[in-house]
């Protein structure tokens, strides 16, 4: 699961353009939007793209996005057990 | 510049009104309408609201026009903006305007592939015509809307829709736009995107446009590179009274490069088919809102 969790930060880094930032600066159950990251309506969709190209996870509902993307802890927990690459 | 830093996305008048003028629309020229506005509608309207100040604005410190230039431009673009509206509501009337679309060939070839592509638009002209005529049989055109537009307003583009593959989407609080826009894109669609409001989203992009920095909101040019998506700039031009150009331009950036640089490239190709629009249209600019910085 770290080693998980360690891919899922290097991703969300890349995809969401957040060049100053480490892995080690994202804390594992801090909130992605929000106080936490501080993440942006648009980012979801980046994020929702990124579990379907990293991780063959396609989400379609809203509510359950909601959920999935709460921190990252939970979103390793999701695509530990949802992923189909 | 001074005026409405926010938008509150709807069309002026209540269900009553809108009725009401859809049902005269069945029976006079809408140039009937027209002039009824020129002569007592915009006077009224330059009065009380605060576009006023926003278009002369536009027309004095961005495109540099003398003082009583402005302030005429400034009544033309609110008569110019009516007329749009007014075939707005003559379009749910049922009637059509005389349409010419020049790269439709862009179009066409983008709607015969498997591939979904996006289309980018600003608030100059009346895009909402090329919903009605950039169709495509093979593809759903999914317009992405501001929710908070008036339900009647929203019920008659319904109607409209309905005989057409147009499925709106409504930007929500709960990002269940951001689904659907994903949905449609991955299963081959085409969505529309307003490019000119950022709706309260802090990711901007910074450009100069007609010589001063604007902000461009960053979601439209994420999403198309994101996927490494075919885009089209489109732009629907009123040219006289009944008749109306749709220009549908490709929009190039090189996928090779890293996200942010596409990302920049594509906003840069954006920005100057917009800036040569807008130069060749000046009146025909309806971005009533604090745009430059």
């Amino acid at each position: 699961m770290e080693e998980l969790i360690k891919e899922i930060k290097t991703n969300i880094i890349e995809v969401l353009n957040l060049e100053d930032m480490t892995p080690e600066d994202i804390e594992n159950d801090a909130p992605l939007f929000g106080e936490g990251l501080g993440l942006d309506s648009i980012d979801v969709l980046e994020l929702i793209v990124m579990m379907e190209k990293e991780y063959g996870i396609k989400l379609k509902n809203p509510a359950e996005g909601k959920e999935i993307f709460k921190s990252i802890n939970v979103m390793a927990q999701y695509i530990s057990d949802h992923r189909t690459k | 510049m001074e005026g409405d830093k926010e938008w509150i996305g709807t069309t002026y008048g209540n269900g009553w009104m809108h009725r009401h003028l859809i049902l005269l629309l069945r029976y006079i020229d809408v140039r009937v309408l027209y002039v009824f506005s020129y002569l007592f509608v915009i006077p009224v309207c330059l009065i009380l609201n605060a576009s006023r100040k926003t278009a002369y604005h536009y027309f004095h410190r961005i495109l540099g026009m003398g003082k009583c230039r402005s302030a005429w431009l400034t009544y033309v673009n609110h008569c110019r903006f009516a007329e749009v509206v007014i075939d707005k509501f003559a379009m749910f009337a049922g009637r059509r305007f005389k349409v010419e679309v020049v790269g439709l060939e862009h179009f066409n070839a983008l709607a015969a592939g498997n591939e979904g592509f996006i289309h980018l638009s600003s608030h100059i002209g009346n895009y909402e015509i090329a919903g009605y005529t950039l169709c495509s049989e093979k593809k759903t055109i999914n317009p992405v809307v501001y929710s908070g537009e008036k339900a009647s307003v929203m019920a008659n583009r319904n109607n409209m829709f309905l005989k057409t593959n147009i499925r709106m989407i409504l930007m929500r609080a709960d990002m269940g736009h951001l689904f659907e826009i994903d949905r449609a894109l991955s299963e081959g669609e085409i969505v529309s995107f307003p490019t000119d409001r950022s709706n309260g989203s802090s990711k901007v992009i910074e450009h100069t446009f007609l010589g001063r920095t604007a902000c461009f909101p960053q979601g439209p040019f994420s999403v198309a590179t994101m996927r490494g998506l075919n885009v089209l700039a489109v732009n629907v031009m009123k040219e006289r009274w009944t008749s109306y150009h749709i220009y549908v331009t490709p929009l190039d950036y090189d996928r090779s490069l890293p996200r942010k640089q596409q990302i920049a490239h594509l906003a840069d190709a954006y920005v100057n088919e917009l800036e040569l629009r807008v130069k060749q249209y000046p009146t025909q600019w309806y971005n009533f809102f604090e745009f430059w910085k």
